[in-house]
């Protein structure tokens, strides 16, 4: 499939208050098919809004020679109008107007995409069919609760129908069942052909939605691929994890060594195999102690990637 | 339904700061009655405060009384202001709480539409505040209507789009809102005081002078007084000029500050 966006070689260093420079984003490079969901997932400050940003214009990148951005042809630094007229952008801060009603703040971000009034309230009516809130179109947004901003702040940015999705964890915050009705809305989307770019902090999000994620930390890019690809060939299929840690426990059950990798750098203790009789014997042969043995996830894997301790940002 | 087709034109540089002044225009106008009364009422206040008290106590200047002297400079007081208000205050606050632009940088405008756009809608605004005091003052008689007084919305629309790149050049640099306190009394006050608003500034020492017809308010007060008055004399084509030029490089300025602020 075709590429529709080209990353090579980006950075982006902010001028910190006390004169310090510091990396949010460190020479990334990716590439995003046409039509498919792709994922930043990371560690708060890992610079996945950072990097977003630059795609669409809102922040500058390091001047670097071989430094390339190349959304659907253009470079956001020299035409970031063509950039934002094809794509449709969600920003972390529900960002709307409070003062004034749904179909207004619809209505005014229309004519930053240079809508007539006429073609808008159509668009505005079907879309807000397509994200259930028909009914609170004359409401005024500080009335809305939490979910209702954010699908609002989905129809504002899809008003001019942009090849483009780019959202900004818009799932953080929400119920599971707001959270469950914008993946099918988002999944319809992509099913229509459009591009979707996304952040998120949820792994079963990551997994559920995207073809191909990016794992950030620090600014750098970790691991990139498809999500089930990246889990089976970089995590053990099970975990056994363990409350209360018990010396010596492999060695009392005589349990070879190479079935069973132990990390115990953290708590709690996770011993990870392919093998599952092998982990429901160590956790039948436990003594005292809770224990929950089940398959591995998305989440195990970004643990192991990312460290299980807190940065500076966190 | 179709998601994914381009079938608007993108839109031309006319109508994307259009549509800055429209979000602007329609989020002020929301509470109309709010927002709309008071500059009918700081005329009245003035009135009040000058008509009975203060007035009586003070001599006339060029050859008017001096309560009509002062009125003449009212309105551009109240222009200073709204202008002020909304690109310094109002900026902030959308900038760093409200998030407003980050919003309005996700539709098909720049960094540069979205403050031209912002500075006119100013200059909007300060029209709509000079105008409605100056309204307030001729129907009470203040200041004798003269037909060259129609044309006084254009000096606040002058001075809105000249104090608003200004105000941003100083947001620009402003981390904490308390900050914006600095500005208003170490600018705008001296402005409003030694620019010929409150008492003619020909008699100040000359170096005074100099100094005052560096900055930009006392130049619209030459222009407002010579339409309120009908007299007219040549200098003012060089008041004019000044206008222009200086809301052409503030507004440079500005938009370059800010941006630098945003994207870097």
């Amino acid at each position: 499939m075709r590429n529709l966006i080209a990353v090579k070689n980006v950075s982006k260093t902010y001028k910190t208050d006390s004169d310090k420079k510091f990396k949010a984003v460190d020479n990334m490079s990716f590439n995003v098919e046409e039509t498919s969901c792709f994922g930043f997932l990371g560690p708060n400050g890992a610079g996945k809004t950072t990097m977003m940003k630059m795609m669409y214009s809102r922040l500058e990148r390091d001047v670097n020679v071989d430094s390339i951005i190349d959304v659907f042809g253009f470079d956001p630094t020299k035409n970031p109008l063509k950039i934002k007229f094809a794509s449709g952008v969600v920003p972390q801060e529900d960002n709307l107007d409070e003062e004034i009603n749904v179909f207004q703040n619809l209505l005014i971000y229309s004519k930053f995409h240079g809508m007539s009034k006429r073609d808008a309230g159509k668009r505005i009516d079907e879309l807000l069919e397509f994200m259930e809130l028909s009914e609170k179109k004359r409401v005024d947004v500080r009335t809305l609760s939490g979910g209702m901003k954010r699908r609002l702040i989905i129809v504002r940015a899809l008003l001019h129908k942009p090849r483009l999705l780019i959202l900004d964890e818009p799932t953080t915050g929400l119920d599971p069942q707001v959270r469950h009705t914008i993946w099918n809305k988002l999944r319809e989307l992509k099913e229509n052909g459009t591009t979707i770019l996304l952040t998120t902090h949820y792994m079963d999000e990551a997994y559920q939605m995207c073809d191909n994620i990016i794992i950030m930390n620090k600014g750098k890019k970790i691991i990139e691929g498809s999500p089930k690809v990246l889990l089976r060939n970089n995590l053990e299929k099970y975990v056994l994890e363990l409350i209360k840690v018990e010396k010596n426990l492999l060695a009392r059950l005589d349990i070879d060594k190479k079935f069973v990798r132990e990390d115990n750098i953290h708590k709690p203790l996770c011993l990870y195999s392919n093998n599952f009789d092998v982990l429901r014997k160590i956790a039948d042969a436990l003594q005292n102690g809770e224990h929950y043995l089940r398959r591995t996830n998305l989440e195990d894997l970004f643990m192991k990637l990312t460290g299980r301790s807190l940065n500076e940002f966190q | 339904m179709n998601f994914n087709s381009l079938d608007t034109v993108q839109p031309k540089i006319f109508l994307r700061l259009y549509s800055v002044w429209y979000r602007h225009f329609r989020v002020y106008t929301k509470n109309i009655v709010s927002n709309g009364i008071p500059p009918f009422i700081k005329p009245l206040i003035f009135l009040a405060g000058m008509g009975l008290g203060l007035g009586g106590y003070i001599l006339d200047i060029e050859n008017m009384s001096y309560i009509q002297y002062l009125a003449i400079g009212l309105p551009l007081s109240s222009a200073v202001f709204a202008a002020t208000f909304e690109c310094s205050i109002g900026t902030f606050i959308r900038l760093e709480f409200a998030k407003t632009y980050d919003s309005m940088l996700t539709g098909s405008l720049s960094i540069e539409n979205l403050f031209i756009g912002e500075i006119i809608w100013a200059g909007t605004k300060s029209a709509f505040y000079l105008s409605a005091v100056l309204f307030v003052l001729l129907v009470c008689h203040v200041i004798p209507m003269k037909a060259t007084i129609l044309f006084t919305p254009a000096i606040g629309f002058i001075v809105g789009v000249m104090f608003a790149p200004l105000s941003l050049i100083f947001m620009s640099f402003v981390k904490s809102i308390n900050t914006l306190d600095f500005y208003l009394t170490g600018m705008i006050m001296p402005m409003l005081m030694f620019s010929g608003i409150i008492f003619p500034i020909a008699n100040l020492p000359k170096w005074m002078q100099v100094i005052i017809e560096i900055f930009p308010l006392v130049h619209a007060v030459n222009i407002e007084r010579a339409l309120c008055t009908s007299s007219f004399m040549v200098s003012l084509i060089w008041d004019l000029m000044y206008c222009v030029i200086f809301t052409l490089v503030a507004t440079y300025i500005a938009v370059r500050r800010i941006k630098k602020r945003l994207m870097y």
